[in-house]
């Protein structure tokens, strides 16, 4: 099948990229946020609407997927053996697992890029990679519906994953193919308390500065807590000024600066409160995903191109500077040479 | 009075490696203090220093796993809800063996969780000041979030997020500089000097316009507060160790107590100066 005529390069100033293919929603949150009902909640969804999401396990070390999975690290790796072959505690054991993954996830990749090629009529879904698109668009033909989201669980510690140069690497590869977001989800009731909300903020924070991709916040358990609070909170500077100094104890003039950075944190970022236990705000979710993925193209993807030819650029120059010092080193080496066999013409040596 | 430095930080951070560098330093120096460490990580196996005080006497998180089908995670949350429900009867009576004065570092483990979500840690800061110890925290980063400045702001925030949550009197140390190439050592000094002016201008390099107010507000941050300046850590450099531990006993206003005094008003230290 013919290329898409309009294909602009990516770094083609001012036409938008490309903006076919499925969304991937990386899924991350504390232990015991819900992540992974979360994922079948919404897995569910989708089959019942009749787009089947395409789903991811990350966690070695999870015993049940609720969800299926179509692809789990599990079946690659198998977590309990790492423990015991390489000698590790359970920490370093998924952390392991999940490098022994990272190092295939190319493969993955390729398996998604087809999966996605499968609906997208023009044969589009993969981004730069020339080999793949040709099979791609040849199952186009098959008919099964076109392939809206890639939902990716990952590992119940939060820091494994984006803290891990495994994770920033399953990330990269990812963002690099698809639109990619990142959804935050927060446990709703035990951020009920003004401290526990802070720093739950802070470290999304610090997540959006590591994974440089837009940025959802997930209210999960909205069914045992309603995330008004939490709203009001983040739209309302002084109202969660108010409720952090009713409870703590902390400097005002502190609180009230921290208040003001999160304050230009949340202005930026889609927000939505679900429960993965009754599927309220579901609904809501996709339509959040959607227009983070909005952001993803309009802002993210240029600068990620660029990142990535930077990058590369840097590389080249690295490459260049080596080949150069290394030519000179030989030049160097030649004279010597020469000075050795010329005896004592040292001012000839530069000539030869 | 005893007193405590809260070992936190991400898992692989070198927390281990912190308590035991201290602990060695200490006996090396001959100062006139009596260090012992408290393993409080349940999953820990092998250790790099005489662990006076450990969790596992009390459970340990493989027993948990097996014996109640629960994953590592899960495992661990119990384990610290085990030990919340025994802070009295067990970590006290334990602490109680141990003399007068006596220095305690506590080795944690590294979920982020514990520190953000879980009361345990909180609850243990505030039970260790009601037992007459006085706490720290040292927060320990690995020195390659100071590679670049978006990964140096990412892990501030994550220490900032722990801070928060404890509410002592801190220290934050960038473990493992050694292993910073040469070449890159002149960004590290910007790090562990925060500028305002320097982190904006780096930051507004490395990110899109689009964060450009954030940015400004975390680096202002940053600097109104000098809240996280961090401390460069070599093990082999004795000299980094010693600022370390002064800055730690500054934290813990250790060393007061020697004169001849009565008393130290429990509120002298309140846990609310961060910025020292």
């Amino acid at each position: 099948m013919a290329e898409p005529a309009a294909e602009p390069a990516p770094a083609a100033g001012g036409s938008a990229p490309r903006r076919r293919g499925p969304v991937v929603v990386l899924v991350v949150g504390m232990a015991g946020t819900g992540k992974t009902s979360l994922m079948h909640a919404l897995v569910a969804h989708l089959e019942a609407q009749g787009s089947p999401a395409y789903s991811i396990n990350l966690d070695p070390a999870v015993s049940t997927v609720p969800y299926g999975g179509n692809l789990d690290v599990r079946d690659t790796v198998d977590y309990k053996k790492v423990m015991s072959q390489y000698n590790l505690g359970p920490n370093g054991a998924i952390v392991t697992s999940l490098n022994l993954f990272a190092t295939r996830f190319d493969q993955v990749i390729d398996i998604l890029e087809r999966r996605a090629g499968v609906g997208a009529s023009a044969g589009e879904g993969s981004t730069g990679r020339e080999g793949e698109r040709g099979e791609a668009s040849g199952k186009a033909e098959k008919g099964e519906p076109p392939l809206e989201y890639i939902l990716v669980d990952t590992p119940g510690q939060i820091e494994i994953f984006t803290w891990s140069a495994s994770g920033g690497i399953i990330t990269e590869l990812l963002a690099s193919s698809f639109a990619t977001v990142v959804c935050y989800v927060v446990d709703t009731p035990r951020c009920a308390a003004p401290p526990v909300f802070m720093s739950n903020m802070l470290y999304a924070l610090s997540i959006l500065y590591k994974a440089k991709l837009p940025m959802l916040l997930a209210f999960n358990k909205a069914d045992v807590a309603d995330p008004a609070f939490a709203v009001e909170w983040m739209t309302d500077f002084e109202a969660f000024h108010a409720a952090l100094e009713a409870d703590s104890s902390y400097q005002a003039s502190l609180s009230r600066s921290m208040c003001l950075v999160l304050d230009e944190f949340y202005s930026g970022l889609k927000h939505v409160g679900v429960s993965a236990v009754t599927g309220q705000g579901l609904e809501g979710f996709f339509a959040a995903v959607d227009a983070a993925a909005e952001q993803y193209w309009t802002n993210y993807r240029t600068e990620l191109d660029k990142r990535i030819a930077d990058k590369k650029r840097r590389e080249d120059e690295a490459r260049t500077a080596g080949v150069e010092s290394l030519k000179a080193d030989l030049a160097e080496d030649r004279k010597k040479a020469v000075l050795g066999g010329g005896g004592s013409s040292g001012g000839d040596g530069s000539g030869e | 009075m005893k007193y405590a430095q809260l070992v936190c930080g991400p898992a692989g951070a070198g927390k281990s490696t912190y308590c035991a560098t201290l602990l060695n330093h200490t006996e090396a120096s001959g100062a006139r203090r009596d260090m012992k460490v408290i393993n409080l990580d349940p999953a820990a196996e092998d250790f790099c220093y005489p662990v006076a005080i450990d969790i596992r006497e009390l459970v340990s998180l493989e027993d948990v796993m097996e014996e109640l089908g629960l994953g590592p995670n899960g495992g661990l949350l119990y384990c610290f809800d085990y030990l919340q429900e025994h802070l009295e009867d067990w970590l006290q009576e334990e602490m109680d063996q141990f003399a007068d004065e006596t220095y305690f570092l506590i080795d944690l483990p590294g979920q982020i969780e514990l520190f953000t979500h879980a009361p345990v840690l909180r609850k243990l800061a505030d039970s260790l000041t009601a037992w007459d110890v006085r706490a720290c925290a040292i927060y320990v980063l690995d020195s390659h979030f100071a590679s670049d400045v978006t990964k140096f702001i990412s892990g501030t925030m994550a220490c900032l997020s722990t801070m928060v949550m404890l509410e002592l009197p801190h220290v934050s140390v960038l473990s493992k500089v050694d292993k910073i190439p040469e070449e890159e050592r002149g960004k590290l000094d910007e790090f562990l000097h925060p500028d305002a002016r320097l982190l904006m201008a780096d930051l507004a390099a490395d990110t899109p316009p689009r964060l450009a107010k954030l940015n400004n507000s975390v680096a202002a941050l940053l600097d109104d507060y000098s809240l996280v300046s961090f401390l460069p850590l070599d093990v082999k450099d004795e000299d980094t160790v010693a600022v370390v531990l002064m800055h730690a006993d500054e934290a813990l206003q250790f060393g007061e107590n020697q004169e001849p005094q009565e008393h130290i008003p429990p509120d002298a230290d309140d846990g609310n100066d961060f910025a020292f």
